[in-house]
């Protein structure tokens, strides 16, 4: 019963403390920051709480709430909350960095405070439902209502020609959330499921198959619309763009929780329901997804801005979790699933540092910093442990979602190449991240910023910006040294989900009538497999 | 004995982190907390070392799992690891007393000696690891701890370039060696060392020339040996005694017993390749020292030299000569380093070798014990360095002359530059005030020294050791001590270091500020200096490669992708809104018109239709 609270909590909690904000019936401005951490804190404690009380051994969903009777029954909607295996890592993700942001905007003396801590409220209140959600409806609802407060706030205390940005964000991922409505309305609709929830809809297909080519078709509206909002290459420009002229805790929210929407769509409904779908996209999702982290890891590396340096880092490494998706396996998904919530905290990490660097050299441009370690070493390091975390150095929890997905990218011959050509992505990310810690922190001080220091005196890093630096680092560095933590809560859901994917692609990648090999330690895979002739795509073919 | 593999390997990272959060203002305490964490270890390693009477030991815990894929973290202390961490505990502890007197003085103690625990602990790591992944996560850990200790005169631009090379130089290596790792699970299904050794002995049709090549890329970057060795020489930006540690010692040599550690998935056409990389290197990296003025440099090229000797060595097939040769040059290398590390103390950070001289008389202990090394490593007989590289050339004389003519050419010219060295900086009269004021180093930085040229002289008695630190070596050495040959040996052998020793005292005997080879052979002198050019090539795919295609990319992005087709499509609305809008002007004419032309159209559209 307690668990339930704590879930039903996450939501309602920040929920309510917005709405209060909202009707004005907080004054008091001690009370708005009072209420306003109460807001953040508690989804974080329910989160990690949740977590570790996660058994991953269970069957589906733990800690269920269901509500049918909200008027929405005829249509096959309930009110229907709980966590799984893939869920639940990101849920207590999403709880981190939401504190780890609420504090950073408590903090950072924007202007109109209330409205400010109001819709970060509401924001965080949508991003903890979104995960929380069993019901399609819900999950999608909870999106909006993370989705919305981001343009807002865009629009009202951005950077930079913050109008524009804000109109096209909300374009693009207005057409995005559209695109992906209508992937999941045309399945509910092609399934004819009693209700609109994951489990039963996984249920009904597992009673009726779905053609190869509907899936396909419903599978590719889905990757379109979660693609877009996940910034997949060719439909990623907004998010750097965005995230630069956002303000702080709307990029960290943004980028490292919200964005994560479209890919936990995909591991938890499209390719589990779809597995055909999937493989006949696949190709495409891979190729694509090289594009994230070539291209845009190229262009990274161009960037001379600190913040829209951060932005295309994002943008490249979401490139490994498609990758993770692409290759439609439970190894490859569940890889996907620990990167994305290491990649939320170390991500949104970043974009704190980079604030924090910003007040103290009164700029983001890494051309007019240089030697600020000597002035703020504490600040240098919790930056050089972000930015080596985000490029995959192995004791951060990014390192074993990347590692992951290469192991995946590895097991069929015929996905190798996307393994040579992925794997430059370390050698990438290792240069700009490590030119900027050089260009920012190390070497002699610039005049640009001594300039600056006579006016504003730099001092390092105070409680207030370490504390949630500090909780972020502190769960990567949980992540990365004990991985099994979030592996064994993973393991299961994604292997059971994954059954007929591995399936499916086993049989693509084998010649008719040949027995499945060992396949390393695939021990679950040991019974034969009836195997199909192959129906799709062959994946060498672009 | 497990708990006490653990408490070896999480002592440092303790002790660093007690450093991170409790001492950074005390850096003297968290000197003495570094330096006891060292002796720590060393007495744990100890401990490890000869309980068991030498049988192998192997422990290990699921780490992650993850359908079908399981990670262990374990242990495996066998023969090779046991001599690797003898070698780690006892130079690395040596080399944290030593720092206490070379750091003495230095703002940031704190981040030093955290910065060293940081290092043991990825070393200890990497050579306690019995998989290859395990490895790898420590591999990476190494290089992050080289990257911050290079980085410690941060505010330099050179620390800073050199930092930052460093890692991605390594990181080029280890995405062949990241490579490699998958395709070893995929095609064994495993990747403990224990399983793949006998998976290949079962199945020898499993071992293949890409793959080893592919791990190798690993040891390549590590070891920086040819075309990755442009970092190591840059990376004497750092501390002397942490270049001793790690650029000596230990983190480069950890190249070399990573393949010790998978021979056995070596094929023939490999180990060739290793064995030719190899000499190669020895050759190159000699005439690179050979013209250097900066000590550290010197010694840095000579280095990389020396860990060509070990490459051909383990691509000769002798893998128990490579990490024999490994021992002994952890000895007498990083005695030489401490000893330029106390000269470098003495003659207050002046590095160019040019500026020294006569310093044999101002501080004599650091001298002899340094020429010690210098006749260590040139192989003078009945030392350390004579019974390894002698090893390894009489292996090469017998096996595979090609690779032997190279190699002894390398151990004339090691002969040459190491005893210029010792000429320039030791003989002669002072050539500078910094040299002339210079006097001997405190007892903290030359008992180390002196233990360690005790080590350079009697290491090469392998009978002198407990059979649990050299019983690896022991199979391999008795096969080269039944070889033919070794009365041809012992002559090359004196002859290569008597050439050199006669040839630096002719040319370097008395010198000013500089290089004789300069004006004599100014060609050859101009050929050195260039090192073929690789910092050249490096720079210039950094600066005209990467960087261009870098902003390249960025304007095709601007243009096409956010440009045409974002801005684009947004375009096409807005282009039909204006089409549409030229129909609403507002006169009745306009509105006349349209309306006739729309008839017309209509009707025309009819008759044709119909007709």
């Amino acid at each position: 019963m307690l668990d339930q609270i704590l879930l039903l909590g996450s939501i309602a909690v920040p929920l309510a403390v917005s709405l209060s904000f909202f009707a004005g019936w907080v004054r008091d401005d001690e009370w708005v920051v009072k209420l306003a951490c109460l807001g953040f804190g508690f989804p974080c404690v329910a989160g990690i709480l949740l977590f570790i009380k996660f058994d991953g051994t269970v069957d589906g969903y733990c800690f269920e709430i269901l509500y049918e009777k909200m008027g929405l029954q005829e249509l096959g909607i309930t009110f229907h909350l709980g966590l799984n295996g893939v869920s639940s890592p990101l849920f207590a993700m999403a709880g981190i960095v939401g504190l780890a942001a609420g504090l950073a905007a408590v903090f950072s003396g924007a202007k109109r405070l209330k409205l400010y801590l109001a819709l970060l409220c509401f924001m965080q209140s949508g991003l903890m439902g979104l995960f929380a959600s069993v019901d399609l409806f819900f999950y999608y609802l909870f999106h909006e209502f993370a989705l919305i407060p981001t343009f807002i706030m865009i629009g009202l205390w951005g950077g930079r020609n913050r109008r524009g940005i804000a109109l096209e964000i909300t374009i693009y991922l207005t057409l995005g959330a559209l695109v992906s409505l209508g992937g999941l309305v045309a399945l509910n609709v092609m399934v004819d499921a009693p209700k609109f929830d994951f489990p039963t809809l996984s249920q009904a297909l597992s009673d009726i198959a779905l053609h190869d080519s509907t899936q396909a078709k419903i599978f590719g509206l889905l990757l379109l619309g979660f693609g877009i909002l996940v910034a997949l290459f060719p439909f990623h420009t907004w998010a750097p763009r965005g995230y630069e002229a956002a303000p702080t805790p709307v990029s960290m929210l943004h980028a490292g929780v919200l964005k994560k929407f479209g890919l936990y769509g995909l591991i938890q409904i499209g390719a589990p329901l779809l597995p055909e779908g999937a493989l006949f996209w696949s190709p495409w999702l891979l190729w694509l997804a090289l594009g994230n982290v070539l291209f845009v890891g190229m262009v990274t590396i161009a960037q001379g801005n600190l913040k829209s340096m951060v932005g295309y880092g994002s943008v490249m490494h979401m490139g490994y979790c498609f990758l993770g998706i692409g290759v439609c396996s439970s190894l490859g998904a569940g890889s996907a699933v620990m990167l994305m919530a290491a990649h939320g905290l170390s991500v949104s990490l970043m974009f704190l540092l980079s604030a924090s660097i910003q007040r103290r050299s009164g700029t983001y441009e890494m051309g007019q910093m240089g030697g600020m370690a000597g002035k703020t070493p504490i600040l240098a390091c919790f930056f050089v442990a972000a930015s080596l975390a985000t490029i995959g150095l192995p004791g951060f929890g990014n390192f074993w979602g990347e590692f992951g997905v290469f192991l995946s990218l590895g097991e069929q011959p015929s996905h190798r190449i996307f393994l040579g050509l992925a794997a430059l992505g370390i050698i990438l990310s290792a240069v700009f991240g490590l030119r900027a810690v050089a260009r920012i922190f190390f070497g002699p001080q610039s005049e640009e910023l001594t300039a600056h220091e006579n006016k504003n005196p730099i001092r390092d890093l105070g409680l207030t910006e370490a504390l949630p630096a500090g909780l972020i680092l502190a769960a990567l560095l949980l992540l990365g040294l004990w991985p099994r933590g979030i592996s064994d809560r993973i393991n299961k859901e994604i292997t059971d989900r994954y059954a007929k994917v591995d399936h499916a692609t086993l049989s693509l990648f084998l010649p008719p009538c040949c027995p499945v090999p060992q396949g390393g330690e695939e021990s679950n895979q040991t019974t034969p497999l009836q195997v199909s002739p192959p129906v799709v795509l062959e994946p060498e073919e672009r | 004995m497990q708990t006490v593999a653990l408490s070896v390997l999480l002592l440092p990272l303790l002790s660093a982190a007690a450093t991170l959060f409790f001492l950074r203002k005390q850096g003297n305490v968290a000197a003495l907390l570094s330096v006891a964490t060292a002796g720590g270890i060393l007495l744990l390693s100890l401990y490890l070392i000869f309980a068991g009477d030498g049988q192998p030991f192997s422990w290990d815990a699921t780490w992650i799992r993850l359908s079908g894929w399981e990670l262990r973290f374990g242990f495996l202390l066998d023969g090779a690891s046991r001599l690797l961490l003898f070698v780690v505990s006892f130079v690395g502890f040596l080399i944290h007393v030593f720092s206490l007197g070379y750091m003495e003085d230095d703002e940031a103690k704190a981040r030093y000696f955290g910065g060293l625990s940081i290092f043991m602990f990825s070393m200890l790591g990497i050579t306690l690891a019995d998989n290859l992944i395990m490895i790898f996560v420590f591999w990476e850990l190494v290089g992050f701890s080289s990257y911050l200790l290079i980085a410690h005169y941060y505010s330099t631009d050179e620390a800073a370039q050199a930092s930052k090379k460093a890692f991605i130089v390594n990181r080029v290596g280890d995405f062949g060696f990241l490579i490699g790792i998958v395709l070893t699970y995929w095609s064994f299904g495993t990747v403990n060392l224990l399983e793949l050794a006998d998976l290949s002995d079962f199945e020898p049709s499993l071992v293949s020339t890409a793959l080893c090549l592919a791990l190798a890329c690993g040891f390549i970057g590590k070891s920086a040996q040819f075309p990755l060795h442009v970092w190591l020489p840059d990376a004497m930006a750092g501390p002397t005694p942490v270049s001793a540690l790690i650029h000596a010692a230990t983190m480069v040599a950890a190249g070399i017993y990573l393949l010790v550690r998978i021979d056995f998935l070596f094929t023939q056409q490999a180990l060739s390749a290793l064995a030719l990389l190899g000499a190669g290197m020895g050759l190159y990296a000699g005439f690179c020292a050979l013209v250097q003025r900066d000590i550290k440099k010197i010694l840095a090229y000579s280095t990389l030299s020396q860990l060509g000797y070990m490459a051909a060595a383990f691509g000769l097939g002798m893998p128990g000569i490579a990490l024999f040769h490994l021992m002994t040059h952890a000895f007498f290398k990083a005695l030489m380093f401490l000893g330029s590390g106390s000269v470098i103390h003495a003659c207050h950070h002046e590095q160019d070798v040019f500026n020294y001289g006569g310093l044999r008389g101002k501080m004599p202990l650091t001298a002899y014990t340094f020429l010690v090394g210098v006749l260590a490593i040139s192989g003078v007989n009945f030392l350390s360095g004579y019974f390894s590289k002698d090893a390894i050339l009489l292996t090469a004389f017998n096996l595979n002359l090609p690779v032997f003519i190279v190699l002894y050419a390398g151990a004339v010219l090691t002969a040459f530059y190491m005893f210029r060295l010792y000429f320039i900086t030791f003989e002669g009269k002072p050539r500078s005030k910094k040299a002339e004021k210079a006097h001997e180093s405190s007892l903290l930085m030359t008992v180390p020294l002196l233990i360690l040229a005790a080590l350079s002289i009697v290491g090469g008695y392998l009978s002198l050791f407990p059979v649990s630190i050299v019983g690896y070596l022991l199979p391999d050495v008795s096969e080269v001590a039944g070889m033919d040959n070794h009365l041809w040996m012992i002559i090359f052998g004196s002859f290569a270091w008597v050439t050199g020793l006669i040839g630096a005292r002719a040319l370097y005997g008395s010198v000013d500020q500089e290089d004789p080879l300069a004006s004599k052979v100014p060609a050859f002198f101009t050929l050195c200096r260039s090192k073929l050019f690789f910092d050249e090539i490096y720079d210039f795919y950094v600066l005209r490669i990467q960087g261009p295609t870098a902003r390249f990319l960025e304007v095709m992005e601007l243009l096409f992708v956010s440009g045409l087709m974002v801005r684009g499509s947004a375009g096409i609305a807005g282009l039909f809104a204006l089409l549409a809008r030229v129909c609403y002007v507002g006169k009745i004419h306009a509105y006349a018109f349209w309306f006739v032309l729309g008839t017309l159209g209509f009707l025309a559209y009819a008759a044709y239709f119909r007709g």
